[in-house]
């Protein structure tokens, strides 16, 4: 428990942390708004149905959402990685080995505070986007009067928890790549590398591509749905995802493998940097 | 700097530890012995093997043979709470650049034993870094850092404290304000146990001394009782006079004690304890050999070369240079006086 505040204030106090959230709130702000303040321009055109699907209430929250958590995988990613290859470049893990810490409970519970805070980083996010959202339909003069819709609103917290979990397995799998590494940027390279190497395998491989970690969150953030696909590039129709059920089972399947892994290699590991 | 008897048990003693990185061999069946309560000296050239033994030590790697005893009972994989008395600081100390000097210690109390959060403010103070305390790390010098990993080896209060080279970086009132907090916590019954490469960086706070080279003890033992067993004395006879003189020699100490340099002709080096000088002459004298010049020579850092020179048996990553083995001038070592 112990390690878990400290986990939290350590990353509170982290500048990843704030430049993390900062590029995914500026992007989605940058989105939202910019959208709406061009579709005056763009409405003659055939962008123009799309655009006000983008904006209009309260379909805005699912683009919202989709967009967050498309995005937010792979910034977990990344910052999973940094998070987890730093205990290392820095010798902060052999500190605590050094202190009689159990490895195993340091790395974990480390993990559980970045979970955390993805968590929290969502719903900021999430809030930030919502006002974008509007401004953008406001500038673009769309009605916002579905925003109060309680039908969607009511799906949040199951959308949040899919979201998240989905997430934290993307975040998860940065984690255990950094500490296989022993490097912040090894780990955040072939972090990188893998959630692209995996979209691209896609196309060609989808029927087993699905079953892979990356692939298996996006199902689970997109509830099956073809959703906004970040990097992702090719998601054409022929692309097959796991129905939401199964992809829950993958993705937490995942999580525990990655955990395991981290725990395995951190107790075995020699710290000798 | 009395020894305490070992009869109060051994804060720390490694039996056959071995232990290579891939193929290379980096310590080779060491044997330490270390009795509580005192401030041991762990010394060797650079490469001999002194952090492999801290990792060890501090759990951080393990032994492919061999046994640790850490505070009167055996060190192994699932011991680590025994680490919770152990304070450490191996290689270059380590923290969160993002966060202060307060925070770092705090977030580190977070591991291990635990730590009452006053702590932090005495160690600040203790380690002199009060005033710059709430400074990122990222903005202290060298010597400001070794400070604070010094502060953080002490965190837990430890009965054991490891130091691996922990005065690097220090300015000489750094060097000499840490001498006397190790002082200070030996007398208050802890150990400490503080490698160097530099004999003279320790010479002056150690009780014990442990010097190794290429992964093997070469010597152990007070001070005193190395310098009285390692002691040398050079006498300058007449070239044609040698002979004569080691047979002389030979009735005040064993016949291999006694070296004649061939480089050197006329000068005799005798291995005998460096306040025995008198004899030396005396010996000479009733043989009718009078000595031209007479030297004595206990200077430990030449000692320390000659042990570690010897035992080398690669070329490590500093080679310590060809200095002979006895010592050419008069003792140069800087003795008592100096600040505590
Ligand atoms: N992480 C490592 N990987 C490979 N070899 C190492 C590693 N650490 C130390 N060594 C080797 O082990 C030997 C002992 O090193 P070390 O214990 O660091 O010596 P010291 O601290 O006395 O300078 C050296 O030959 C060194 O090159
Ligand atoms: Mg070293």
């Amino acid at each position: 428990m112990r390690i878990y505040a400290s986990g939290l204030r350590k990353l509170l106090r982290r500048p990843a942390t704030w430049v993390t959230l900062g590029l995914l709130c500026g992007l989605m702000v940058l989105i939202f708004v910019a959208v709406g303040a061009s579709a005056n321009r763009i409405e003659s055109t055939n962008g123009g149905a799309a655009i006000k699907e983008l904006l209009t209430f309260p379909g805005a929250y699912d683009r919202l959402l989709e967009f967050l958590l498309g995005l937010g995988g792979l910034f977990a990613v990344i910052y999973a990685a940094s998070v987890a290859g730093s205990e290392w470049n820095w010798g902060m893990l052999k500190a605590a080995v050094a202190r009689g810490e159990s490895r195993t409970a340091y790395a974990w519970l480390s993990f559980a505070a970045v979970a955390t805070l993805i968590a929290l980083g969502l719903l900021v996010a999430f809030a930030i986007g919502v006002v974008a959202a509007v401004i953008g339909a406001n500038l673009a003069g769309i009605s916002t009067s579905g925003i109060g819709d309680a039908a969607t609103i009511g799906q949040f917290p199951y959308e949040f928890a899919r979201g998240w979990l989905g997430i934290i397995e993307e975040g998860a799998l940065g984690f255990t790549i950094a500490t296989l590494a022993r490097s912040q940027l090894a780990g955040i390279g072939a972090g990188i590398g893998l959630y692209f190497a995996e979209s691209f395998a896609r196309i060609f491989l989808s029927s087993v591509v699905k079953f892979l970690p990356f692939d298996a969150a996006t199902a689970l953030v997109g509830g099956g749905t073809s959703g906004i696909s970040v990097g992702g590039g090719g998601a054409g129709a022929s692309v097959e995802t796991l129905d939401p059920g199964t992809a829950l089972v993958v993705v937490i399947a995942w999580l525990v493998v990655a955990l395991i892994v981290v725990s395995l290699f951190t107790e075995r590991a020699e710290i000798s940097g | 700097m009395a020894v305490t008897a070992p009869a109060d048990g051994l804060a720390l003693a490694t039996r056959g530890l071995r232990k290579s990185y891939g193929s290379r061999l980096a310590l080779d069946g060491l044997d330490l012995t270390v009795p509580t309560g005192i401030v041991y000296g762990f010394l060797g050239p650079n490469g001999a093997g002194k952090t492999t033994t801290m990792r060890l030590l501090a759990g951080l790697i393990h032994p492919d043979g061999g046994t640790i005893q850490l505070l009167g009972s055996p060190f192994g994989r699932r011991d680590r709470h025994r680490l919770f008395d152990v304070g450490a600081l191996i290689e270059s100390p380590s923290f969160y650049p993002f966060l202060s000097g307060r925070q770092n210690l705090r977030e580190l109390a977070a591991t291990g034993a635990p730590v009452p959060i006053r702590r932090v403010d005495e160690l600040l103070e203790l380690v002199g870094l009060n005033g710059r305390d709430d400074d990122k790390v990222s903005g202290y010098s060298l010597g400001m850092k070794q400070r604070l990993g010094i502060a953080a080896a002490l965190l837990s209060d430890p009965k054991l404290l490891l130091l691996d080279e922990p005065a690097n970086g220090l300015d000489p009132a750094g060097i000499v304000a840490m001498r006397d907090m190790l002082r200070n916590l030996a007398s208050t019954g802890k150990t400490v146990f503080v490698s160097s490469h530099l004999l003279g960086e320790v010479q002056q706070m150690v009780d014990m001394v442990g010097i190794i080279a290429a992964g093997r003890l070469v010597k152990e033992g007070t001070i005193d009782s190395l310098l009285a067993g390692e002691g040398l004395v050079r006498a300058r006879v007449m070239p044609d006079q040698v002979p004569a003189a080691v047979e002389a020699l030979s009735t005040l100490v064993e016949r291999a004690r006694i070296d004649t340099p061939a480089d050197e002709p006329g000068w005799l080096v005798v291995q005998i304890a460096a306040d025995r000088a008198a004899d030396v002459s005396r010996t000479l004298a009733t043989a009718s050999i009078y000595v031209a010049g007479l030297e004595s020579g206990n200077d430990l850092e030449s000692l320390f070369l000659a042990l570690t020179r010897t035992a080398r048996t690669d070329g490590g990553e500093g080679s310590i240079g060809s200095r002979a083995a006895a010592p050419k001038t008069g003792p140069n070592w800087p003795a008592g006086g100096a600040p505590r």
